[in-house]
């Protein structure tokens, strides 16, 4: 699992009061119970704890958090490299 | 498509629900209001302010009570609502899985709102900037969230409402669940009110204006309704709930009949904006409108919730007001000396305490009442409950604005 895996599953943990024991690679949010809204304040959060300028719309409650980790991932990529 | 029924069909309350700073459920509160205690105390979360004491709920786990996803996007008044609203639909012996959710209405009363998450969100804007505000804010804050949340958690999906008249709202709430249920637009309706008004700039405001009890040494003495030392009312949070339906659908489902809610009045002083009508006007249109709609003359009330804030202008008015039309017959109680005032949920909280009021045959004592204000010329009860059959209680409730709500509850 890359870093930033490790780093959302820790925000989704300590800001988001999610078991540790529910997450695995192939956990989407729905499985977690968060809905749409939810994910806008999770981008938010990511946005302001990560730095990263993600928008409101790049996830869905039907990713993984696997995918999202991806996601951040190469956003964080683009913006350093830019 | 609306039942037809008949024009004023018994109302019964089938199940209860409190969360209050006597504690989490009925038995917790009614054990507490029973003994008379005050729950009044100091509040960190106040500490620095004019005022800093307030009727909390103690021990009130989101997480626990209402699960991790309420406990995230839900502010307070919510949690609360919700937690009291269960417990009143699994007393009514009701599981949400199993009804008509059409026929399932849903009222709750509210003054304030999530405004702890304003101040919150406000707070992180000012200081980190806009990008900082949650996503969450708006459905965190909003009053109308209460109700819309227990439609989702009950899976009610009947009119779905909320009351604003202050504190009255709960009260308001219920009388407005009462005429759902009697012109058929519902077979079911959760009815109650739920506030979670203890926060900084809530409570400097009502200090600001002078309602607020000044007895910060002695916080379990401040709030003392009809007391001759009294100086205003202490803030309270909590929830009131009941399931409500008419009485010939309780009896065929073999519901519990706990009571009747037999009648509502509603009014305006059309007077001031924070002072009752010192001659009682609109209390008396209220409560006569109230007694009218139940069939009962005011000489058949045995006992009265009273809305009793403990200052001095409120107790002043609204007993004179009882004097007038009930003479000195009825047992009085207040049971904000030991709740607090809990605003928008007062009138559902009281609606509930009065329920039990009948069911039980016992009238819970005005706690921190030790000198009766000569003026208040009615029978208070004080020191411990009376014992003692009540066929016809009444609850009031007023609010800021003028806005007056009247329940009268029987025995069933």
């Amino acid at each position: 699992m890359s870093v930033m895996y490790g780093r959302l599953v820790d925000l989704l943990v300590d800001r988001f009061e999610v078991d540790r024991a529910e997450i695995s690679a192939d956990t989407t949010f729905e499985d977690l119970d968060m809905d749409s809204l939810f994910l806008v304040e999770l981008l938010l959060v990511i946005q302001s704890e990560f730095g990263v300028d993600v928008g409101d719309d790049a996830a869905s409650p039907g990713d993984t958090i696997t995918a999202v980790a991806d996601l951040i991932e190469r956003l964080a990529s683009a913006e350093a490299s830019a | 498509m609306t039942t037809p029924v008949s024009p004023s069909p018994d109302i019964a309350v089938t199940g209860v629900g409190l969360v209050t700073s006597a504690g989490i459920g009925v038995d917790a509160t009614w054990k507490g209001v029973c003994e008379g205690r005050p729950t009044a105390a100091r509040n960190p979360l106040l500490a620095g302010l004019p005022v800093d004491i307030s009727c909390t709920v103690p021990g009130f786990s989101a997480r626990e009570h209402v699960g991790r996803r309420s406990s995230l996007a839900h502010d307070r008044f919510t949690q609360l609502g919700i937690t009291a609203a269960r417990e009143a639909v699994a007393d009514a012996g009701l599981d949400p899985r199993n009804w008509d959710g059409a026929r399932v209405g849903v009222v709750v009363g509210c003054g304030l709102g999530g405004v702890a998450t304003w101040e919150t969100q406000h707070r992180r804007m000012l200081e980190k900037g806009p990008e900082a505000v949650s996503a969450l804010l708006i459905p965190m804050l909003v009053p109308n969230m209460v109700a819309g949340h227990l439609a989702m958690d009950l899976h009610a999906t009947g009119p779905n409402l909320v009351t604003a008249t202050a504190c009255a709202s709960g009260a308001t709430a219920i009388g407005t669940a009462l005429q759902l249920l009697r012109d058929g637009s519902c077979d079911l309706v959760v009815a109650g009110g739920a506030e979670a008004g203890v926060s900084p700039l809530m409570v400097t405001g009502f200090a600001q204006m002078g309602a607020l009890s000044r007895r910060l040494d002695e916080p379990s003495a401040a709030s003392r309704p009809f007391d001759a030392d009294r100086d205003g009312f202490v803030i309270g949070e909590g929830s009131g709930m009941l399931v409500l339906e008419r009485e010939a659908d309780a009896h065929a489902r073999r519901a519990r009949v706990r009571a009747r809610i037999a009648g509502y009045g509603a009014s305006a002083d059309a007077y001031q904006m924070t002072a009752p009508d010192p001659a009682g006007v609109g209390v008396l249109q209220a409560l006569r409108t109230a007694l009218a709609g139940a069939g009962v003359m005011p000489d058949e009330v045995d006992h009265v919730n009273a809305h009793g804030t403990s200052t001095p202008l409120n107790d002043a008015a609204e007993a004179g007001a009882l004097r007038k039309l009930l003479g000195e017959g009825a047992a009085v109680t207040s049971t904000k000396g030991v709740t607090g005032h809990t605003l928008g949920a007062a009138g559902a909280i009281e609606a509930v305490l009065t329920v039990l009021t009948v069911e039980h045959g016992r009238v819970p004592p005005t706690a921190n009442l030790e000198r009766q204000d000569a003026e208040i010329e009615l029978d208070i009860v004080a020191g411990s409950p009376r014992e003692q059959k009540v066929d016809v209680a009444v609850s009031n409730s007023f609010g800021f604005g003028g806005q007056n709500a009247v329940l009268v509850i029987t025995a069933a």
